[in-house]
Order: structure tokens, then sequence, then C-alpha cells
């Protein structure tokens, strides 16, 4: 480093106005949050009473009727995230690998035939994918939301798993080739695990994504006890719509799954955000 | 060990075989036709086949049922004289425009404060609670907005009966000459967490040798921010403003939620009517031309978002 490195340079303290704005961000970013959790323990007594502040006594009661509601929500969005995200981690591996290491006939064709799909907006295909799916009988069922949710995000997580595995050196392959191993021990035992760190990318932006998806259930699940979250909530806040204590309380409790995982795996939930600016 | 299938690039102890006529190279990729039919049929069903179907019956008049006939260019043409489309397109891209600018300059700014910290621990925990909001499902932003922006009990009237501007509460969505505007709004403090870590990361990798050098140079906070921060995070401020665009023009979700277009047509948007077309009035046909006129107007903008973020975001 230069003569001038971190300490050399300090004049008094020259963070403290930066500190101050992003402080005072800082409050405005979380203060509709920490309303809503104040909220959250309230009766609509107190609500309407006493808008601003905390009240005694807390109405953890709130928790409990709302939890009643939201778990099942909860429960279906983890099982069809759940899935999607492994079938794409599988699926999605296997194709990459199959595009990065291997020469055939029609490669070309069948890798444009995924990655032009990035140009073609969500949007652009919901009506006639809807009438698709309902005409196969998978309306109102969870293959109307898994297979789709699995296809559009194959679209992107191929092309990553592609690039990742084209970096990995010829060298390891060789050597396992060497080993005597079959083409699918060299995928199995060296290539997957070694694509872990990519793996978990795919698996991120494949969570956020279904996990906020609301038009596709919207129109595809009417059951209410096989609504996944995001659509779970649009109902429950209209059946709650004035029992603001057990509103927020429910509101509360759906953030929790996601922010579990964000405190678990913050490194590969921002990189697995980051990844979904290739298809927006 | 040497029969097996060609890898991609050459190695020393992979042979390929050049000269072998085409149908035996054919099969001996059978494997590997195998191994990625499950994706080709997947993204043939509910991919490419809704693609062309969308293009194919925007020439419609399809109720998404039995009732199918040709009709021609009529909805592109019904679009023209269409006064909510019309309504929509105003709206969208008068919101376009506002989020572009709202979503590029805030993120900036907060990141233009974070590098200029001292603190590397300090700026890696800023980021983290800016990032923090990104836990909350999406429609939940919406939901909690719509708490602030109700007109019986929502914090921003209650903010401002507080502060002694209580004659200036008002039924914030409910009115179609402030709807469009407390829509611009929603999520507004939060920062968009995607913008935010692309600027971030561009203005990271400006070197410290260069802030340094500006420095010494008497370069001050202003002239640093416009002769280098602006200037060397240019790829990245294109793709933020690239990335609010597309996200704006087809995401209708804030909309449907917030407002359904409402009051009136007010808050009407492109992507929201194609929805309520095909799902309200099962006019498919129509949906599917208005889904393929935003198709076409976003192609351009994913060329671009493509060309931009292979070079802005480092991975």
């Amino acid at each position: 480093m230069t003569m001038f490195n971190r300490k050399g340079l300090r004049l008094g303290n020259r963070d403290l106005p930066f500190q101050l704005v992003l402080i005072a961000f800082g409050i405005v970013t979380f203060f509709p949050l920490v309303l809503v959790v104040i909220t959250s323990f309230k009766s609509n007594t107190q609500f309407y009473h006493n808008f601003w502040l905390p009240e005694l006594p807390l109405h953890t009661g709130n928790y409990t009727s709302a939890f009643r509601i939201i778990w099942r929500y909860i429960v279906n969005s983890v099982l069809y995230s759940g899935s999607t995200i492994c079938l794409i981690a599988i699926i999605a591996s296997v194709a990459g690998y199959v595009f990065a290491r291997f020469r055939f006939p029609f490669k070309t064709v069948l890798f444009l035939g995924f990655i032009t799909l990035i140009m073609v907006p969500g949007v652009l295909t919901l009506a006639p994918r809807f009438v698709l799916v309902r005409d196969l009988g998978m309306v109102n069922t969870p293959f109307a939301l898994i297979s789709v949710w699995v296809s559009g995000g194959l679209v992107l997580s191929t092309w990553l798993m592609r690039s990742y595995f084209e970096s990995l050196p010829q060298e390891l392959f060789d050597a396992a080739y060497v080993d005597g191993a079959a083409e699918w021990q060299v995928f199995v035992y060296v290539s997957a695990p070694l694509a872990r760190p990519m793996i978990a990318t795919v698996a991120m932006t494949t969570l956020i994504g279904t996990w906020n998806d609301l038009i596709w259930p919207l129109v595809t699940i009417t059951d209410k006890d096989k609504m996944p979250l995001a659509m779970g909530l649009m109902q429950f806040s209209s059946d709650f719509e004035t029992d603001w204590g057990t509103l927020f309380a429910g509101y509360v409790i759906s953030s929790i799954p996601l922010l579990c995982v964000f405190a678990v795996a913050m490194r590969q939930f921002i990189s697995g955000l980051t990844s979904g600016s290739i298809k927006a | 060990m040497f029969k097996r299938l060609a890898a991609d690039r050459s190695s020393s102890i992979t042979l390929r075989k050049r000269e072998s006529p085409f149908h035996l190279r054919v099969w001996r990729a059978k494997w590997l036709y195998l191994a990625l039919l499950v994706p080709v049929a997947l993204l043939l069903i509910f991919e490419w086949l809704p693609a062309f179907s969308a293009l194919y019956n925007s020439l419609y008049i399809w109720n998404g049922g039995k009732v199918h006939f040709y009709v021609g260019l009529e909805h592109y043409e019904r679009m023209l004289s269409d006064r909510t489309f019309r309504v929509a397109i105003a709206n969208l891209v008068g919101f376009v425009f506002f989020r572009v600018i709202m979503q590029t300059v805030l993120p900036f700014f907060a990141a233009e404060m974070i590098i200029n910290l001292r603190s590397e621990r300090w700026g890696y925990w800023w980021k983290i609670i800016f990032v923090f909001p990104m836990v909350v499902p999406t429609i939940l932003n919406y939901l909690i907005w719509r708490f602030i922006y109700n007109p019986q009990v929502g914090l921003l009237n209650e903010g401002l009966e507080l502060i002694g501007l209580g004659e200036y509460t008002h039924a914030w969505l409910g009115d179609p000459n402030t709807v469009m505007w407390a829509l611009a709004f929603v999520r507004f403090p939060w920062l968009p967490t995607l913008q935010f870590l692309i600027i971030l990361g561009g203005l990271q990798t400006i070197p410290q040798e260069v802030h340094e050098s500006a420095a010494i140079d008497g370069a001050g906070f202003w002239r640093r921010l416009f002769y280098i921060d602006i200037p060397m995070t240019r790829r990245q401020i294109t793709l933020a403003m690239i990335l609010t665009m597309l996200f704006m023009t087809q995401r209708f979700d804030l909309f449907l939620v917030m407002t359904d277009g409402g009051p009136g047509y007010s808050s009407m948007v492109p992507a929201l009517q194609l929805y309520q077309s095909a799902f309200h009035f099962l006019e498919f046909g129509y949906a599917s031309a208005i889904g393929v006129v935003l198709f076409v107007a976003m192609l351009a903008l994913t060329v671009i978002n493509l060309r931009v973020s292979a070079g802005a975001t480092s991975e």
C-alpha cells in the first residue's frame, strides 16, 4: 500500500457526517417495519387510541390467531418452492454440464432454444400458458405452480450452471478419467460437488422468485388450503381487514422464513439476488 | 478410456473423431440427448408453446375455449382507439420515468455514503441493513403501503395530523389525482435491492488509489462525485435503470394489489389491462395482442440489458 493508508489520512472523525446521513436513512427504512411489529401486539382499541407507541398489555394472542391461519400458507410455500428448487438444481446442473462439456450435433440449436427464452417476458405468455395448464387439467393442483416455475427457472439456471462448468479446468476432469471414472461418476463425484456455490446461487434465485410470485398462483389456485404464502397473504389481508393486531402479527410471522434464510446464508442470498438481473 | 465422448475443449487424452458420419455422431450422443430430454420438453411445453400461442392468438378472437376465429390485426387496431389502453400507456410512461429516476438516485446516494466511510466494517453492515427489507415478501410491501395510505388509520395521514398538517390528509389511493403519485412512492425509503447492490458493487470497484490521488489534488466530495464516481459507474447506473424499466413494464402485482387499476381507470397499466382482459373478460386474443406489444417494447431493453449486465455485474 501507499504511505496514505487508512489511518494516515485520518483527520478527526471524517466518517461522522456520512454516518449521520446513513443513520437517518436507516431510521426511515425501518420505521414502517417497527410500527408493524408494535401494532401486532395491540388490540384494536389500543391501536385506535394510541397509534404510534407500544402499549401494555401486549396482546400476544394476535400471534396465536394469525399463526392458526398463516402456517398453512407457509407450509404450502415451503413445499412448492422447495420442490421447485430441488428439480431446478438437478435438471439445470445436468443440462448445464452437458452444454458445457460436450460437443454433439444440434448442440447450438438446443442451447439457443434455452437462452433465447431470456428475452421472452412472463407477461407475454401469461394468458396462453393459463389456457394450456387448464387444458392439461392442472388447475388448482401444485403441479400448475411447480411445472411452470421449474421451466421458467431453468432458462437462467441452465445458463448459470453452464458458465460455471465451463470455468472449471480441464485437468480436473482428465484426472478423474485417468482414475477410470465413468462420465456419470465424474458428474456426480467431481463436478456437482464443485458446483455447490453456483447451485446455492441458483437455489436462492429460485427461492426469491417463487416465494414472491403472486400472479401465477392467483390464476391457477382457487382452494384456500392450497394457496402459497404470497397469495394466502392477500386472502388473509381481506379476511382480517380491520383486525389490525392479528393482521400485522400475520405479516410478521410470514416474514420469518426468508429472514431465517437470510440470516443463515447471507452471501448466497445476495449472489442469488444479483444473478436475477440477467433475466429481469 | 478413449472411447469416451469427446470433451468440448480438446485435451491431451481425449481423442476427437472429426470425420465420423452424422448419424453416427447423433447415435453416439444418445445419452446426452436423454439427459436433455426433460428440460427441453419442459421448455417446449411451458415456454415455447405459450409464446407462439400468444403471437398466433393475438390475431384471433378467443375466449380461451371454443370461441376462436380469425380477425387479423383487429386487436392491434382496437388498441389504437382503446381509451383505457391509452390511459394505461400514459400511466406506464410517467410511472416508469419517475421510478427510474427514484430507483437510481436513491441507491446511488446510499451507496455513495457507504463508500465514503473509512470503516469497512460499518460499510458492510450498512449494506446488510439496506438489503434487509428484501426478506419481507413482495406482497407485504404492497400491503404495508396500503396501510400507510389508508384514509382512516393510515400512517401517512396520522403522521400529517401529528405534525399539525391535518388539513392535508387525503384518500391517497382513492383520488384519481393522487393515485399514481401514491403508487410511485410505494416502498419509497426502502432501497431497490438489486439496483442498490449493483451500484454499490460498481462504486466499490473504483480503486482506492483513484480516490486518494483525487484527495491529494484537492478534490472535495462534490468534485469527486461528479468527476470520478458517476463517470466510473456509468455501466452500473445504466444497468440499474434498464432493470427498473424492465421490472416496471411487466410487473403489475403492485397495481393489482393496491388499486386494481382504479379508481376508474386512473391507475391502469398495460400489463394489468392484459390480466383483466384475459381473466375478467375472457378476451384471450386481445390479452395476447397486448402481450405482444409489451414484448416488442421490452425486447430492445432486454438486448441492451444483456450487453450491459455482461460487464457490470462482476460475480
